[in-house]
């Protein structure tokens, strides 16, 4: 191992490679992430290289080359990594240079050097310059020199395009300490916040991006997370809208010049609108109207032109549908049911756009949080997520061995039995018929697990049978009663349109289904309005055992079963 | 509520099989997990170090 490797001299930032942008974040000494602007103080960093003459530009920079020099400019690669020629789609370099098949794998002719020849440079050199590049950023603002990085990659990124990356990050004098799945880094720069709290519960992180959106169902369950259930939609992102607001300005610029030409055909012309749109889109994230303008947009013709957020709203109505359509479509994929999630992360750049926030939230139950910064006053920067998880995970891991982070990520490890079916115990009554089940380890939570509880006993104390049994989630769907014509409404005739679409709503709730008494245990005369503490572990071999005492009390029912398959 | 004819059942259940998944090897509480796992101890005993 060389110097260089050894855990102490280790500087590690959190990386978050897109296809749009990348961003970088550390963890300062107390333990915050934070996230890293470059020299030109962006945070969200395109990822773009261009060059002039020899010279490369990246970040904002290089975007502002698509214009005049869009031929010499690389963007949207980082899915290209890896991959064979055929199975990529080139639809996004539309307008920079194209991707052309150099021997197994993609590359870029471009003129990169002063001396004026088109070079073939394979997307794995280009995603090493890109590194390079924000490991300098990073190593210039923190004053050392950044060797190591934790990385984030969708959930359906390959090992060929993992190795290729790791390769690429090599190249550019970056020891990758570990991927980690953009949706769990999410997750995790949540969880890693001090006022989180542990809970059990499934979390939907929603990824829109710009070119592609990656939707996954999340289990957490006491800090663990497993994924249960991933969507990929290369058709719906940011680009969509953009395009959109394109085809919005492209007609008024038509009504405005009648011999001005659409802009959308000619390819300088269309550049200057793309990225007057995208810019318009995220004025319209923050403000209620934003301006559009562009300079000698076609024809030598200058065009400006004001929306409002509900005219922007209107036009993009089909691609919000389609955002939670996405989302609806994954918890299905997962088998759960809206009520089954408690929280919605948005996460990447069109997460910022308040309509979709709304829209979720109201495709789903109340009881879901939706955690978006229109939505929720302690929401993170949705574009931030992965680059902070990223760097909690690097500080959590700098200082391990190589070795024994490869050993702690094998399968072996990872690999778990989850629970199928939620514990839990019986409560009020001793019939499985009327009793309340009362969850004490959800479903799909992985073995080996421990949980305590505490739970009242009834008023008059005396003796207590604790059931412990399993239980499935169920959706109670109540009718409510049809209500007589004009008498429903309460006097007050303009209640009447909310009324009547009451009255076909269904009462949707989530209950659990008694399936199978594990074990019981009594407690015998127990105080008045004494409570039990009721502890049970779960083995990885699927054995258990509890205890049960009354609260300050000293004697404890101790009882378990045995793993199934055995005697 | 207790009955009076209650006695401690003598059969034992087992749980529905469990499903194999894979955890996401991020955060502190994966990382304990490991540990936990790679040194084969129980969580009272890794309470105790």
């Amino acid at each position: 191992m060389s110097e260089e490797e050894s855990p102490a001299q280790r500087v590690a930032i959190g990386i978050s490679f897109g296809n749009s942008y990348s961003s970088i974040a550390y963890t300062s000494g107390e333990g915050k992430a934070e996230v890293i602007a470059n020299e030109e103080g962006d945070r969200q960093i395109p990822s773009i290289l261009s060059y002039v003459s020899g010279e490369e530009f990246q970040g904002t920079q290089a975007k502002a080359q698509l214009v005049r020099n869009a031929k010499n400019t690389v963007a949207y690669f980082r899915d290209f990594l890896g991959q064979d020629f055929k199975s990529i789609d080139p639809t996004p370099c539309h307008h920079s240079a194209h991707p052309i098949q150099h021997e197994s794998t993609v590359a870029f002719k471009i003129k990169d050097k002063e001396d004026d020849t088109e070079n073939t440079v394979t997307v794995s050199e280009i995603t090493t310059r890109h590194l390079r590049k924000l490991k300098n950023s990073a190593s210039d603002y923190l004053g050392k020199n950044v060797n190591a990085a934790v990385i984030t990659v969708p959930t359906n990124f390959s090992d060929a395009q993992k190795d290729a990356l790791s390769k690429a990050a090599k190249d550019a004098g970056i020891e990758v300490l570990q991927f980690i799945n953009e949706p769990v880094a999410a997750v995790l720069a949540y969880d890693a916040r001090p006022e989180a709290k542990l809970a059990d519960k499934n979390i939907v992180v929603a990824d829109l991006g710009g070119t592609r959106s990656d939707v996954a169902v999340i289990a957490s369950r006491g800090g663990m997370y497993s994924i249960l259930a991933t969507a990929h939609d290369y058709d719906v992102g940011g680009a969509q809208l953009d395009e959109v607001l394109m085809d919005y300005f492209a007609k008024e610029f038509l009504k405005k010049w009648k011999n001005g030409g659409d802009p959308r055909v000619d390819d300088r012309a269309s550049a200057k609108l793309k990225l007057e749109s995208e810019a318009v889109k995220k004025a319209l994230s923050i403000g209620s109207s934003a301006n559009f303008s562009v300079e000698s947009l076609s024809k030598g013709f200058d065009f400006t032109c004001s929306i409002n957020r509900m005219r922007y709203e209107t036009i993009s109505s089909k691609v919000f549908a389609t955002f939670v359509r996405l989302v609806l479509n994954v918890v299905e994929k997962a088998q759960l049911d809206p009520l089954d999630i408690s929280e919605i992360i948005l996460a990447g750049g069109t997460a910022h756009t308040p309509r979709i926030a709304s829209s979720l939230a109201s495709a789903f139950p109340e009881s879901t949080t939706v955690l978006a910064p229109s939505t929720s006053a302690t929401a993170i920067n949705p574009s931030e997520l992965a680059a902070r998880g990223a760097a909690i995970q690097a500080s959590l891991i700098q200082e391990f061995e190589t070795e024994d982070i490869d050993q702690s990520t094998h399968p072996m490890v990872t690999v778990t039995p989850h629970l199928a079916r939620a514990i839990g115990v019986l409560c009020i009554s001793s019939d499985e018929s009327t009793g309340v089940f009362r969850h004490l380890v959800e479903a799909e939570t992985p073995v080996p697990v421990r949980r305590t509880a505490i739970i009242a006993t009834p008023r008059e104390g005396g003796d207590v049978l604790v059931k412990i049994c399993e239980g499935t989630r169920v959706i109670k769907v109540t009718k409510p009663e049809p209500k007589a014509n004009g008498k429903a409404a309460d006097d007050s005739d303009d209640d009447e349109d909310s009324d009547e679409s009451d009255e076909e709503e269904e009462l949707r709730e989530k209950t659990y289904k008694v399936e199978n008494v594990l074990a019981e245990a009594a407690l015998k005369g127990l105080s008045k309005g004494a409570k039990v503490e009721l502890q049970i572990n779960v083995a990885a071999d699927l054995s258990c055992t509890f205890f049960a005492r009354e609260v300050g009390g000293k004697v404890a029912v101790r009882g378990g079963w045995k793993a199934p398959g055995k005697a | 509520v207790l009955s009076a004819d209650w006695s401690a059942p003598t059969e034992s259940k087992t749980l529905t099989a469990a499903t194999d998944r894979n955890i996401e090897p991020v955060g502190p509480h994966f990382l304990a997990h490991a540990r936990r796992k790679r040194h084969k101890r129980t969580f009272s005993e890794d309470d105790r170090i």
